[in-house]
């Protein structure tokens, strides 16, 4: 074949404005590391228009707000009126859930919509790490929700009391928000990415992560309703206080089971959290339970997102 | 990590030995496809279904053969499928691009997830998209542009992390003539001229011919025939011949004298051997004193050759394919 020999001459670079590319290429990790940051920076809108920021902002500052009065509050001489477990509960739970609905479907939804995820597929990566390092990305933006209200707080309160032994009382009371902020965030980017993956159309997979969640929400509420007077117990909130753990029904403590939001706050009580927060009952040597199936949870949620990437498709 | 490209090889950029794959299901996607692809730019034929995407798949180290093995720039297709991906470009046949970001924004990022540090997929994104074709509407959004901007994009993401082979499925897709046109030269460019290597999908054979040094056909899994333009062109020199009248005794009398003769529409056609041939059909036609009107020398569109390839109904389904 005479033309095998000038053709492979054509490998030669002619000098008509194509450059190789002879720099550092980066392996798997960081190729991971780099679309992580791009799915955080998307779960806040940045790098798109005006438009996308709008509801993460709204959120962010919602949950701020707390932080800021309190400070406000403290200025004035009064003691800190929101705690660092709970923060505030029944703002914190709305919000978060508004911000996983609308942002998750901006993360995965709109990838499977476009279609775009054989470009991903023939970059060096595994088709597992598409969904890694979308999961760690929105974990990051949920951590960044959760935890930076926080320690606006704990700077607000800080900046409101005196002496040291004060100041470390607070620092107490801010680790084990953290701690349960890291758990939200984990727990809430895991479920959110795996409903939003089930559909393209942002709309409808909003309306599945707000679906999942509230109907789960609204199930453990109607359960833990139902089985407080019956059993004869006072319409305020269960496990408040000293109320002693032998109060509690069995049936109660399954009641809680059944959301992500009341697992959350069994778990958080069963850790030594001592606020009520929810309708949630103290669930005491049931909380393993509690732990057990938010760690269920999580990994099923993992799994199902992972198995939705498995079969790297290219069409 | 850094690997270092892989050397450039005179020998074949992709090498498939006995490549077989049996979906689950015992659906045969390829069966003992053994085929080599050179540098240059080289079209891989087949009708849907003939196992492109599937080939391109295994190339890709996106999915295990059942049997026989691949080679692409030197590495295998099962062990090496991440090294394949750094060096490899791939353009999708069908819509992948995101609506709401910028081409700019698009190619940059992909580009990234091909490995490239920030600034150099900055860079190299916009040199991509220059070589593409696409300069000041590249900061608009995508969801703005026409097919044939939208077919650029896709190359240019594939270009950006300085392939050494880029794999093109169907590149004209849904492109008007000109777009088509504009699509082609574009494809010739980046192989003659960056020197890339190019294999070019495509079940329209007639189309991409003008643009490969080399085709590859496959049909059903199997290997329909493997040659460089130029001897494929070389063995289709036909004459045509149309005479007013008496073309049914001319074609006898041809095949008299050792020449075979194809009817063709109203004429006929003859392979040129030499300078024999254009000898006989003068003398045939002297012969028998017929009114000659057209002797014309002319090239077989390749998919013709394929026609003739003495096993007729092979290439049948390709030009159905070809209909849409």
């Amino acid at each position: 074949m005479p033309t095998e020999t000038s053709r492979a001459a054509a490998g030669v670079i002619h000098d008509l404005g194509y450059r190789r590319y002879d720099g550092p290429r980066f392996g798997r990790s960081r190729i991971v590391a780099a679309l992580a940051w791009h799915s955080f920076r998307s779960a806040f809108g940045l790098g798109r228009g005006a438009k996308a920021k709008i509801v993460p902002v709204i959120a962010f500052v919602a949950l701020l707000l707390p932080a800021v009065v309190n400070a406000f509050a403290m200025s004035q001489g009064n003691a800190r009126q929101v705690d660092y477990d709970t923060y505030v509960p029944a703002l914190r739970d709305l919000i978060m859930l508004v911000f996983v609905a609308v942002q998750a479907p901006e993360l995965v939804s709109r990838d499977l919509r476009s279609r775009v995820l054989p470009l991903y597929f023939s970059r060096p990566i595994k088709p597992v790490d598409y969904p890694l390092a979308k999961y760690l990305g929105f974990t990051g933006a949920c951590l960044v929700m959760l935890e930076v209200p926080l320690l606006a707080l704990y700077g607000g309160a800080i900046a409101n009391v005196h002496g040291g032994s004060a100041v470390w009382a607070e620092t107490k009371a801010l680790i084990p928000g953290l701690l349960i902020g890291l758990l939200w965030a984990v727990t809430l980017a895991a479920v959110s990415l795996f409903l939003a993956s089930m559909t393209g159309r942002r709309g409808f997979a909003t309306g599945t992560v707000a679906i999942g969640f509230l109907l789960t929400y609204t199930l453990a509420e109607i359960l833990l309703q139902v089985e407080s007077p019956a059993l004869g117990h006072s319409a305020g909130p269960p496990g408040s206080g000293a109320a002693p753990a032998v109060a509690v029904p069995l049936a109660e403590k399954v009641a809680g089971l059944f959301s992500p939001f009341t697992l959350l706050q069994g778990v958080r009580l069963w850790l030594g959290g001592t606020n009520p927060g929810d309708n949630v009952p103290k669930p005491g040597a049931f909380g393993a339970v509690y732990a057990l199936v938010l760690i269920a949870l999580v990994a099923l949620s993992l799994y199902g997102l992972a198995a939705r990437y498995r079969k790297a498709r290219l069409s | 990590m850094n690997p270092s490209p892989p050397a450039e090889r005179p020998g074949a950029v992709i090498e498939a030995t006995a490549l077989t794959k049996v979906y689950p299901g015992g659906v045969t996607a390829l069966a003992g496809l053994t085929v080599a692809f050179a540098p240059g730019v080289t079209g891989l034929i087949g009708a849907n279904g003939a196992g492109k995407s599937t080939l391109i798949k295994i190339l890709l180290g996106l999915l295990e053969p059942t049997q026989g093995m691949a080679k692409v720039l030197g590495y295998d297709c099962v062990k090496d499928g991440m090294s394949i991906r750094q060096f490899v470009g791939y353009m999708p046949e069908h819509d992948c691009l995101p609506t709401d970001i910028s081409a700019t924004e698009f190619v940059t990022h992909m580009a990234r997830m091909s490995g490239l540090p920030k600034t150099a997929a900055r860079e190299r994104a916009a040199e991509a998209l220059r070589h593409v074709g696409l300069h000041e509407e590249r900061y608009r959004q995508i969801g703005t542009y026409s097919t044939g901007m939208k077919q650029r994009v896709k190359l240019a993401q594939a270009l950006a992390g300085d392939p050494r082979l880029l794999l093109l499925d169907e590149p004209t897709n849904g492109l008007d003539p000109a777009g088509r046109n504009a699509m082609l030269e574009l494809v010739e460019r980046i192989g003659a001229e960056f020197g890339i290597p190019i294999v070019v999908a495509s079940h329209l054979l007639g189309e991409i011919e003008r643009i490969c040094d080399r085709l590859v056909a496959i049909e059903a899994g199997h290997l329909l025939r493997a040659d460089t333009m130029d001897s494929f062109t070389r063995a289709s020199q036909t004459l045509l011949i149309e005479v007013e009248e008496g073309t049914a005794a001319l074609a006898q009398e041809l095949a008299r004298r050792g020449v075979r003769a194809q009817p063709y529409q109203r004429a006929l056609l003859v392979p040129i051997v030499g300078e024999r041939t254009y000898d006989v059909v003068r003398d045939s036609v002297a012969a028998l004193g017929l009114p000659l009107s057209r002797l014309e020398q002319r090239r077989h569109q390749v998919e013709e050759i394929f026609r003739d390839d003495a096993q007729p109904g092979q290439y049948t389904q390709m030009e159905a394919a070809d209909a849409y």
